[in-house]
């Protein structure tokens, strides 16, 4: 019996994962593009990576201080962020990492053609 | 001679194993209830790096996405068609599971759209996207 429980103990130890995922919290829109949802802030990203915010491109270390900008106007608008299919990935995660160190935590994401 | 009077005296005393017992049943309870089954995805991501990436305890089902358009989940490659019924099966086993895709850097945010709809449509409604922390982690 103690074989067999040190057996248990050994595959719990061994199978036991301590890491936690890191991650960060996006809602699903089905918007597509230019079918601007009211109530929301709008960031679209291009293909190329571009990103545009309130009608001009921004870099994404301004998208931060344009969101605090804009949530101060608006406070209970949400950030909905429609990148292009081909736009990668880790442009979206850099960009909804901004918008909520901007102070915007209801983020939503839509994919245009 | 020395030690076949050794091995004699040791027979004669012989260990409480009673204490050590009840110290490997605890930690063997403490194992049980921490494991919490991570159904790892099985291949190695350059994840985007985000500061206020937080800490989720209950995502366990992860997906990864590979820059060539690869969908990996429970250390296999799946196609897109496959994640809807994969996590059907996985939502029926652990209904409270929640799931993070895990997407390259490089990888379309098309197939990742794709693959949300997926997973939402196989019922399970909280979908987080995995970064890196900034201090590396």
């Amino acid at each position: 019996m103690l074989d067999f429980v040190l057996n248990l103990l050994i595959f719990f130890i061994i199978t036991a994962v301590f890491t936690k995922e890191l991650a960060l919290e996006v809602q699903r829109s089905g918007a597509v593009a230019g079918q601007k949802e009211s109530g929301s802030i709008m960031i679209s990203i291009s293909a190329e990576g571009e990103i545009t915010l309130d009608n001009r491109l921004v870099d994404v270390r301004a998208v931060r201080a344009n969101v605090e900008r804009l949530h101060a106007l608006k406070p209970n608008y949400g950030v909905m962020v429609v990148a292009n299919q081909n736009a990668q990935t880790g442009v979206l995660v850099q960009v909804a990492d901004q918008v909520r160190q901007g102070g915007v935590e209801n983020i939503s994401f839509g994919t245009s053609e | 001679m020395p030690s076949k009077r050794h091995s004699e005296e040791s027979g004669e005393t012989g260990i409480d194993l009673a204490p050590m017992l009840d110290f490997v049943l605890n930690l063997l309870i403490f194992f049980i209830i921490t494991t919490s089954f991570v159904k790892a995805a099985g291949v190695e991501v350059r994840r985007a790096d985000a500061e206020t990436a937080a800490h989720r305890d209950d995502g366990n089902i992860l997906i990864a996405i590979r820059p060539n358009g690869e969908i990996w989940m429970d250390r296999q490659q799946v196609d897109l068609r496959e994640v809807r019924g994969q996590i059907e099966r996985l939502h029926v086993e652990r209904p409270d599971d929640t799931v993070v895709i895990v997407a390259d850097k490089a990888s379309k945010t098309g197939l990742l759209a794709s693959v949300m709809d997926a997973v939402r449509s196989g019922g399970i409604q909280e979908v987080a996207l995995g970064a890196a922390g900034s201090s590396g982690e």
